[in-house]
């Protein structure tokens, strides 16, 4: 009885603070996204989420509390959106007003209501007629920029376009590269001030990897910055002869921003080819790196090369997250990222040094971080024709599907993997637009070598593992974490699951029918109620708590 | 490899897409009818891990075949370059043999594929079997037809053999009866369950997630299970195939048995078997 009459209580709490936030909430958000809303980020109201990763930190972590470890097991669908077409999702949708603004595969996507999953407009850009697209992992995207009235959107033959949202008519159309190259563009556009900051794929198909910004509003190039120096450049001559004009070095996850400093973070891709050493001798700067760049020149600040001459396809294009720590006593200004190549890195964020290099899976391939911020590399680090057995795998410890922070905890979320695998090198001739990797890696199998995945919960201050949930198979889900103490993950058989994020313990689960791949999760409020929108496959499901009262604004 | 399976799936099904629209169709020029790259050595090395990392999973590191058939035979039972070629360019329909199209998989890589999977096929078939393949048909009713089918009759918990003689060689049958057989095909894998009765469910595993099994019982029943409504699920990580020992199956049983497998070459009335 007394139970009952708490729950009661409960509700009628939980529906006065919806009243509020609704009365609140009653003024029409204004009609243009302005750079002050981004610079905000997730705001406590929950009634948006403008970037990537929710704020210019990429933490990924939302202030909403409502849904809670407590009542998370009564989550209830309130739609679900199918992209009806082949392909899956690997974006972050956007929300703004009640309307959800995503990206899709094959150049496709969407506003959607977000009471009700009905589409508002579609967009749709026809693949090239001629030639073939190289995108080498799928004809993905992973999700808008927004500024003004205006969406910003990377395309498969490597064009950014500016969408009008009330629309999805093209404003503008800007080429990037040459598609036929090998070029391509999944990026997610970071949007910081006035310009529109992306990157390009095609480091297995011998590009010379970018990062560029275009002005908001005319689609101008406003800078731009080679991934690899040219001649006469500082680290130009990490590049054996002329490889540095096909050595990759693709940028394909959104970057991180710090208005204070006025820096952008990016992780750079692996040089190409991906695992023939002789092919490209040094260390192949700024391939597997984190750069920091002036957000309005594109001037290199500082960068910090995570896998020196890496030779296991081991990009470090995984998201940067930004936080304020204290370590060892001392408050500092750090970005950390769980890299491919299995270490756990933290760095000042003010000059790229290293503060915290820990393994954070199992790694055969370098016996630490040293003093110098340089792995201490073991033997058999070089793959050849016979193939030699490295951990990790070429798919890595993780990847670009983006980990999550909480700043109340001062905890990590990262999914990873524990794969080995045999690499194989041989020298292979460069031919434009084709596939130039130099070799391959073959998952290692067989009853001691199994492969396995972990949410695992990292404290950046120290490299420790606070808690792991594993999984009978590797994850290549996003993490959403919230104030409320949860952490949304998924796993690969297609379970959308909840997690307690102080503890670990599975809370609740839902069969997706389809993995949440390379994604994670987005929360907002929406009528009083808080929502999780998940991705999964061709779908997007949109929950709330059936029991907080519906508190329609009507404005 | 299920990261490449969805990798692989994802652009096919773009390429498909693609198809429709008649965009990208690029139509390759006639291959050459032989193999231009056969003994070059550095062809053979990057065939060697091209193979590895594509053809492999279903076809074996040793290229005996697991989901897919034994493909060092093709060769020796008559198939030419151009034709292997074309099999790997455009796939086999109803199959899961996919095919691979440029500009992911150029000329090249095919012909390195071939040139490497050539230094693994013997230069000619294994003689004629020994056995009395009459005989090993009895035998075959007796120990095998509760498990694997024959065209229309047999059980289902074991793979179907209708086309076994294709697909795989004579040694590796031998190796597979008599329980040398390292690796267990998926959904073959022997499951045992223990509900909170008392009673217990052993059979084959379909499929499984981290809260749920998906199994064929000694029965053929098909049935998933919770395993939180289980005392216990048990992987043996083996085959539920019974070790056929020389105590059940002499030399000269064992002959006769394989002369039966060899004989079965497929059969139009049976389309199960075509998926092989």
């Amino acid at each position: 009885m007394a139970r009952r009459s708490f729950a009661r209580l409960g509700l009628v709490v939980i529906g006065a603070a919806a009243l509020v936030a609704a009365v609140a909430a009653q003024d029409v958000p204004p009609p243009l996204v302005s750079a002050q809303e981004l610079l905000e980020g997730l705001k406590a109201d929950g009634s948006r989420w403008l970037m990537f990763g929710g704020n210019y930190t990429n933490q990924r972590h939302s202030p909403l509390t409502q849904i809670t470890p407590a009542n998370v097991s009564r989550l209830a669908p309130q739609w679900v959106f199918q992209t009806d077409t082949a392909g899956r999702f690997e974006t972050t949708p956007l929300v703004r007003d009640n309307v959800l603004y995503v990206t899709g595969p094959l150049n496709m996507a969407w506003a959607v209501d977000a009471r009700t999953g009905r589409e508002i407009w579609r967009y749709k850009r026809e693949l090239p007629p001629t030639g073939g697209l190289t995108a080498c992992c799928g004809l993905v995207n992973k999700g808008f920029g927004v500024l003004g009235d205006r969406l910003f959107l990377t395309t498969l033959d490597a064009h950014l376009l500016a969408l009008n949202m009330k629309t999805g008519a093209i404003v503008w159309d800007t080429t990037l590269a040459d598609y036929s190259k090998g070029y391509a563009s999944t990026i997610a556009p970071l949007v910081v001030k006035d310009k529109v900051i992306v990157g390009v794929a095609g480091g297995e198909y011998g590009i010379r990897g970018f990062i560029d910004a275009y002005d908001a509003a005319t689609g101008k190039l406003a800078w731009r910055f080679y991934t690899i120096p040219g001649p006469g450049e500082p680290g130009h001559d990490t590049w054996a002869g002329d490889s540095w004009e096909r050595g990759g070095a693709s940028v394909w996850v959104t970057g991180s921003y710090d208005p204070e400093l006025n820096l952008v973070y990016y992780g750079i891709g692996n040089p190409g080819p991906d695992y023939h050493s002789e092919s490209r001798k040094g260390d192949n700067l700024y391939s597997d790196s984190l750069v920091a760049l002036d957000a309005d020149t594109g001037k290199l600040r500082w960068h910090y090369q995570f896998t020196p001459h890496d030779l296991h396809d081991w990009d470090a294009t995984q998201v940067p997250i930004l936080a304020d720590l204290t370590i060892a006593g001392q408050p500092r200004k750090v970005v950390m990222l769980a890299n491919r190549n299995g270490f756990f890195y933290t760095l000042d964020r003010t000059n790229g040094k290293l503060l915290v290099g820990k393994p954070y899976v199992v790694t055969s391939w370098a016996k630490e971080i040293g003093a110098d911020g340089r792995p201490v590399i073991l033997p058999g680090y070089v793959p050849d024709e016979k193939g030699s057995l490295t951990c990790p795998d070429a798919t890595g410890a993780t990847n670009f599907w983006p980990p999550s922070y909480d700043p109340q905890q001062h905890l990590f979320f990262v999914n990873a993997r524990e794969v080995c695998a045999t690499f194989y090198a041989w020298k292979q001739e460069y031919v434009p637009g084709e596939r130039y990797t130099g070799g391959a890696g073959q998952r290692a199998t067989g009853p001691d070598k199994r492969a396995f995945g972990a949410l695992r919960a990292i404290d950046p201050a120290t490299g420790e593992q606070k808690w792991e949930f594993q999984y009978i198979s590797p994850s290549t889900s996003g993490v959403l974490t919230t104030a409320s103490g949860l952490a949304f993950s998924g796993d690969a058989e297609g379970n959308f699951l909840a997690i307690d994020s102080h503890t670990g313990k599975l809370l609740w689960h839902f069969q997706m029918g389809s993995a949440l791949h390379g994604t994670s999760p987005i929360t907002y409020m929406l009528d009083g109620r808080q929502h999780i929108l998940v991705p999964a496959g061709t779908t997007l499901t949109a929950w709330a708590l059936n029991e907080v009262p519906r508190v329609p604004s009507t404005r | 490899m299920k990261w490449l399976h969805l990798v692989l799936a994802v652009l096919v099904l773009g390429a498909a897409d693609v198809v429709a629209q008649d965009v990208f169709l690029k139509i390759p020029a006639d291959p050459p009818t032989k193999n231009p790259l056969e003994g070059n050595a550095e062809a053979i090395t990057a065939g060697m891990g091209t193979y590895r990392v594509r053809c492999a999973d279903c076809h074996g590191m040793d290229a005996r075949g697991i989901r897919g058939p034994d493909i060092t035979q093709v060769w020796a039972k008559g198939r030419t370059d151009a034709a292997l070629f074309r099999t790997i360019r455009t796939g086999v329909p109803n199959t899961e043999m996919p095919a691979h199209p440029a500009p992911r998989t150029t000329d090249t890589d095919i012909w390195r594929i071939l040139a490497y999977l050539k230094t693994m096929a013997p230069a000619t078939a294994e003689g004629p079997s020994s056995g009395n393949a009459s005989a090993g048909a009895g035998l075959f009713a007796t120990n095998c037809v509760a498990c694997h089918r024959v065209g229309t009759s047999g059980g289902h918990l074991g793979p179907d053999l209708t086309r076994i003689g294709v697909a795989r060689a004579r040694a590796a049958l031998a190796r597979q009866i008599r329980g040398n057989m390292p690796d267990v095909r998926a959904g073959y894998q022997s499951v045992t369950l223990a509900a909170p009765d008392g009673k217990e469910i052993r059979g084959v595993k379909k499929n499984e997630d981290q809260f749920s099994v998906q199994v064929m019982d000694t029965r053929e029943r098909i049935q998933g299970y919770l395993r939180d409504d289980m005392k216990s699920v048990t992987d043996e990580n083996k085959s539920m195939m019974p070790v056929f020992g020389p105590d059940k199956l002499t030399d000269a049983q064992l002959d006769d048995l394989l002369a039966y497998l060899e004989s079965l070459q497929g059969n139009d009335a049976a389309p199960s078997a075509a998926n092989r």
